[in-house]
């Protein structure tokens, strides 16, 4: 077949057409311009393959320039983020060059701290860069010890298993001396640690039952507090978007009649708009009174499992007293006592039960009721309800709190992925300053409570059993993360920072995480290096090549290159890289996986063969129950929980004597919550942080033509309901600001239907551009953690509570002050004078 | 008839011959036995050529390609080795001894029981093994007619292969009992797909078993009630201690002392009382049959309400399954553990957890890491068997010490 320059042009035209007219991630691309895409494969120059969380991608490169971006096309239901890539790499925002804080370059560790995020920056050559960094590490180790460096955990590093940043900083910090790190992460912090008592796994990353089970199965589908038409376009590795098909197939079923789906929020979420299914309104915060009364009306009306809880279950006995009035608060947990708190009538409350028992109904939760305070407590109760309807184990019955994450539900096909670039140390190796004298301090803390370290130097904190004492570090590493976007409560945190000696911040692009750190290193975006990834977080659909598109801009450099640099400081540079390149490295990395796909007698192509095409993709897996081993045969296959059934009642979580996780689930108070909860009165609007629907968390907020799509005035949008707008003299579009006792913001008002009264989002991953380095000072663009609390969970997780959070908010008026997120440092020379452009 | 005969070859052989003269008989007799040595040498020869080896399709089809894509084919200097360098000796009486045991290899050629690539791999395994034995046994000795340890500069190695292969020439170890799979594919090895366990089934052959000692069981092991093997009972797991009774030829009768839920079948037995490691499963049918089971004690674990049982009961397995220490299967289980957990986090010491916590982090996260199936079993009893349960160290103020530091989002 041969391909004329008017047949290229009509497939592109064909391709680019249906990405534009296509926003669409649901609609099947299966119908469009297969020759657009075949051509696009054959011409590997100027048509690259490249990974990336929100797909994978055909980059058109010309002139070593990114010129276009389209799906790749094994992917059926692309999303419109891949839109926003050039953006990224073209950013306003790039980390162009190595840069330190004007005030740190004049006085190092000794600087006035408090100038920390006035964005003032001096350039330096990357030899001065590394060097100081080089410094810092040997002083920190050498005055103080491991307990003084923090190496922060890393979440959504770019895809890529060569140059997966955190393993990078892991290696080669860890090669130097040791550190304090982190346990947990902000997106499950208390999920991930209640679970396995109940159900004996964390669940959060699990498997689930595959969807072909539940169409054929589930009589009822509820989505609690979950969203994954928005949530589903973004995966840990290289997404494939295999899901989107499956719920073309649930909107079908829904209109046919043949499954009901039932999204139970406080909003109408992007899911409940596709699926034009039910909606079940509950008050925020308040889904374990709910549940609480859902189990109250199956105990009353018998309509609960017996069976099942004595073969699979321990501690219903021990629950019972609480739910009929005769424990802990001695209040029965009738529907009419819930309705008066979660808003649902206490009529419907019985309805809900009396469904959920009668049909085979799958329980899909997301993972937003747990990033509240007590946020174990709605999966405990969510897991107990579960098996009180006895359906764990069954096909299209039970419960999963994953089908909202990376194609979870597509089943897997079996196939070995990729390694990585080695995290640890090499056998047998030490580290330069062999020193594991933490003076005391515990060597791990819970991610979300990093910043109580440093306000609460040497606390001793609970920790799921634990304690944990806090070490008040001196000197913090960020590579590829961005702590000002994931941690709660800004302004706390500028006062922490002013605590801090030294911080050294790697990355792309210019986040507030590098406005507010001393040494900032210029990395490459995914697009300027070659890697390699699994394509499919949970289906292992396939191994993808990620082909450098263009050479890294300005002075930027892959993390392996910076870490080898260094490395060779301290002379183990050979040792750091294994005498490999990036190229040996990749293809030693698929050579593995091609051996250990040898014993799994799959097939693989050679790595010239794979890189040429760049892809290869396995066959399609077999259907899977989740729990079924375990409802099958419940002694060999055991849950693991300490008694190896689901443990209701946690004997252990009794023992540990927490005031605010007790044995079982409990509907606690929270310390504010709206609709006539704590603090309502003053603040009566809940703020609804979720994960964003055109960003990946704060990753491509800063590409500027996708961030226009959403953008209001320029700022973020806050969505809000009419009412509350018309209370306020609010109209959509205009300018707002959003405040309560811990900060204030600037937003668009976004006025929409899909809000309640009383509720009002602001999506994660706005980027902080604060007015100045002073505490108080407005957010210009609208990032929604200058709001939030930043408690634990409980004594159990310690994980974040960002849910838990009330504002209020009034129309802006005056001049509002420019966005000040974008666009990177102020350059200014060792004086203190700004550099001009170009200069 | 038989005396007959006998009677003629005695006489053929001892009777002095009456017609031929003795030198002509003595030369004749030189010359054929010459001619004959030529002939064997010259075969000797051409059966060592690599000609010969890829002459029978097994070779051909199946090996040489793989053979092809590795170093010892094709290599920057241009040194290559032929299939004798590896599989012939090369001192006379060891050469003649595997030229007899190839007779094997041919006739599985012939007969067709390596005839296609489906049943080469199936076999592959059996023939895998018998030149791992025969290298183990030499000390790789055909390799090492290049790769000597005497020769190896480790300082111009990479630091990991330092470490290894410095560690590897302190022992003299084998080549082969890290290199495997070097040259040709591995095989499948069915029950024990991670090629290190291989090293375990060769220790555990040369294991020294006496009577009334305590051993591991270095792989899952049927149970029967009868050496004979007529009733099988259940399943030994990796790891589980058992204390022997006796050997009779390839089977071994043992004692299990372990514990059990007081619920349901009772069938799964554990190590020790109120930890979820599992040491044995039982057939629904036996494991409440009194004739076979004792129950010695039994105490509430009050962390669950669940009654547990002190059980004993003794059956007969297979021998060469067993070693005093469970040493080696740790080692395998935590270089693995320390593999692949790694690759998107640091994994979390072993202590962090206790030995009824680790199955349900384990269980959510083994899923991302490409652990066949036995090989998870193995890290899973590794990780309980050095939880907080067995550390000193636990619990302390470092409790946190290496918990799970970068996991997913």
């Amino acid at each position: 077949m041969t391909y004329s320059r008017r047949n290229f042009l009509k497939g592109i035209a064909i391709l680019s057409g249906s990405a534009l007219v296509a926003p669409s991630l649901l609609i099947s691309r299966a119908a469009q311009a297969q020759s657009g895409a075949a051509h696009m494969s054959d011409d590997i120059k100027t048509w690259k393959v490249a990974g990336s969380h929100f797909g994978a991608i055909r980059a058109k490169v010309v002139g070593d320039r990114v010129v276009e971006v389209q799906p790749m096309e094994y992917d059926q239901h692309p999303t419109e983020m891949i839109k926003g890539i050039p953006g990224l790499i073209y950013s306003s925002s790039r980390v162009r060059y190595p840069m330190v804080r004007l005030d740190w370059y004049k006085n190092r560790h000794h600087s006035d701290t408090s100038q920390r995020g006035d964005n003032r920056f001096v350039r330096v050559g990357w030899d001065e860069a590394i060097d100081l960094f080089y410094e810092e590490l040997e002083r920190v180790q050498k005055e103080y010890g491991p307990w003084a460096l923090h190496t922060a955990g890393v979440g959504w590093r770019s895809v890529g298993q060569m140059h997966s940043c955190g393993n990078h900083m892991v290696r080669a910090i860890g090669m130097h001396g040791r550190s304090v790190g982190t346990i947990g992460d902000y997106s499950t912090g208390a999920g991930q640690v209640i679970l396995p008592y109940v159900l004996g796994s964390t669940e959060v990353y699990s498997q689930g039952t595959s969807w072909e089970v539940i169409l054929a199965e589930s009589k009822v589908i509820v989505f609690w507090a979950n969203d994954p038409i928005k949530n589903l376009q973004v995966g840990w590795n290289t997404e494939t978007h295999e899901s989107y098909a499956y719920f073309a197939q649930l909107k079908k079923k829904v209109a046919s009649g043949d499954i009901q789906v039932i999204c139970l929020d406080p909003v109408k979420s992007k899911t409940q708009n596709y699926l034009e299914c039910e909606h079940q309104y509950v008050n925020p915060m308040t889904d374990v009174v709910l549940m609480l009364a859902m189990a109250h009306t199956l105990v009353i009306e018998n309509l609960y499992d017996k069976k099942f809880l004595e073969t699979y279950a321990l501690g219903f006995d021990r629950f019972l007293p609480y739910l009929q009035g005769r424990s802990e608060d001695n209040i029965e947990k009738t529907p009419e006592w819930a309705e008066s708190i979660c808003g649902v009538p206490a009529e419907h409350i019985r309805e809900l039960a009396r469904l959920m028992a009668a049909n085979r109904t799958q329980l899909i939760f997301g993972w937003a009721v747990q990033r509240q305070q007590h946020g174990e407590q709605p999966y405990w109760m969510g897991a107990v309800l579960a098996a009180l309807l006895g359906q764990i184990g069954l096909p299209g019955g039970g419960i999963s709190f994953s089908h909202h994450y990376s194609s979870v539900g597509v089943s897997s096909s079996g196939a070995a992925m990729p390694g990585a670039f080695p995290l640890n140390l090499d056998p047998g190796r030490k580290p330069k300053h062999d020193n594991d004298n933490y003076q005391g301090y515990s060597t791990v803390i819970p991610i979300a409570r990093a910043i109580d370290a440093l306000l609460e130097p040497g606390k001793e904190i609970d920790f799921n059993g634990t304690k944990v004492k806090l070490p008040p570090y001196k000197m913090g590493i960020f590579t590829g993360h961005n702590q000002w976007h994931r941690h709660q409560q800004r302004n706390r945190m500028k006062h922490a920072y002013h605590k801090l000696e030294t911080v050294v911040a790697i990355d792309y692009n210019w986040t507030a995480t590098c406005r507010f750190a001393d040494i900032v290193l210029p990395a490459c975006t995914p697009f300027e290096r070659n890697d390699i990834d699994a394509y499919g977080t949970y289906s292992n659909r396939g191994v993808l090549a990620m082909h450098k598109l263009i050479d890294p801009l300005f002075n930027s450099k892959p993390d392996f290159e910076i870490f080898s640099a260094l490395c060779r400081r301290f002379h183990r540079e050979e040792e750091y890289t294994r005498g490999m390149n990036e190229m040996e490295w990749i293809e030693y990395l698929y050579n593995e996986c091609v051996a250990e796909n040898v014993q799994k007698n799959i097939a693989m192509p050679s790595f010239a063969e794979f890189w040429k095409k760049g892809y290869h993709l396995f066959p399609e897996g077999k259907p899977w129950v989740r729990h079924a081993d375990f409802r099958d045969d419940a002694e060999v296959n055991a849950v693991g929980t300490p008694s190896g059934f689901i443990e209701i009642f946690s004997r252990k979580i009794e023992r540990y004597g927490y005031a605010d996780c007790k044995g079982h689930p409990i509907w606690m108070e929270k310390i504010e919550r709206s609709h006539g909860g704590p603090g309502s009165d003053r603040y009566p609007l809940w703020l609804q942080s979720v994960h964003p629907d055109k960003r990946l968390h704060s990753q491509l907020c800063e590409s500027e033509a996708l961030r226009s799509t959403y953008t209001i005035q320029g700022r973020e949008p806050v969505f809000m309901s009419p009412q509350d707008a018309k209370d306020r003299g609010v109209s959509h579009g205009d300018l707002v600001r959003v405040f309560n006792d811990r900060g204030q913001l600037l937003a668009g008002a976004h006025v929409s239907d899909n809000f309640p009264p009383g509720v009002v989002r602001i999506e994660e991953g706005a980027w902080y551009g604060p007015t100045g380095p002073e505490i108080g000072a407005l957010d210009t663009y609208g990032d929604p953690n200058t709001l939030t609390l930043d408690i634990g969970t409980s004594s159990l997780a310690q994980g974040p509570s960002a849910n838990t959070c009330l504002v209020e908010l009034e129309k802006y008026v005056g001049t509002a002050p420019v966005v000040t997120a974008f666009g990177g440092p102020t350059e200014v020379d060792p004086n203190g004078n700004q550099v001009k452009a170009n200069a | 008839m038989i005396k007959n005969l006998y009677r003629t070859v005695k006489n053929l052989f001892q009777r002095p011959s009456t017609k031929i003269g003795l030198g002509v008989l003595v030369m004749g007799g030189f010359i054929a036995g010459a001619i004959a040595w030529l002939g064997f040498n010259t075969a000797l020869h051409a059966t060592s050529k690599e000609e010969f080896c890829l002459s029978c399709h097994s070779m051909h089809d199946n090996l040489l390609p793989e053979l092809q894509k590795t170093v010892h084919w094709s290599n920057r200097t241009g040194v290559r080795t032929r299939c004798s360098d590896c599989h012939v000796p090369h001192n006379f009486t060891d050469k003649i001894a595997r030229k007899m045991q190839a007779s094997r290899e041919v006739w599985g050629e012939l007969i067709g029981t390596i005839g296609t690539r489906e049943k080469f791999q199936e076999h592959r395994i059996v023939l895998a093994r018998r030149e791992w034995k025969r290298l183990s046994a030499n000390g790789s000795r055909e390799c090492r007619v290049c790769h000597d340890y005497k020769d190896m500069d480790f300082n111009v190695m990479r630091p990991a292969s330092q470490v290894a292969m410095r560690r590897a020439a302190e022992r003299d170890e084998s080549c082969i009992s890290c290199h495997k799979g070097i040259a040709h594919q591995l095989p499948d090895m069915k029950g024990a797909h991670n090629p290190a366990f291989d090293t375990l089934v060769s220790a555990a052959s040369g294991q020294n078993i006496e009577a009334g000692g305590e051993y591991f069981a270095i792989l899952p092991r049927d149970l029967f009630t009868d050496p004979q093997m007529t009733q099988k009972i259940g399943l030994l797991e990796v790891g589980a201690k058992v204390k022997m009774l006796e050997t009779q030829g390839n089977m071994q009768r043992v004692e299990l002392d372990l514990w059990r839920k007081n619920k349901g079948y009772g069938r799964v037995w554990y190590s020790q009382f109120g930890l979820n490691i599992t040491s044995a499963i039982l057939e629904k049918t036996v494991s409440r049959d009194d004739n076979l089971v004792k129950v010695l004690e039994a105490q509430e674990d009050l962390l669950t309400g669940l009654e547990w049982q002190r059980v004993k009961a003794e059956v007969w397995m297979q021998a060469e399954s067993l070693l005093a220490s469970p040493e080696p299967i740790w080692s395998i289980a935590r270089s693995s553990y320390s593999s692949s957990c790694s690759t998107c986090h640091r994994q979390p010491q072993e202590a962090h957890f206790d030995a009824n916590t680790w199955p349900g982090l384990f269980g959510g996260m083994v899923g991302f890491t490409s652990m066949d199936e036995d090989t998870a079993k193995v890290v899973l009893k590794y990780l309980q068997n050095h939880s907080s349960d067995f550390s000193e160290t636990a619990h302390g103020n470092d409790a946190t010490k290496g918990a799970v530091q970068t996991a997913r989002p």
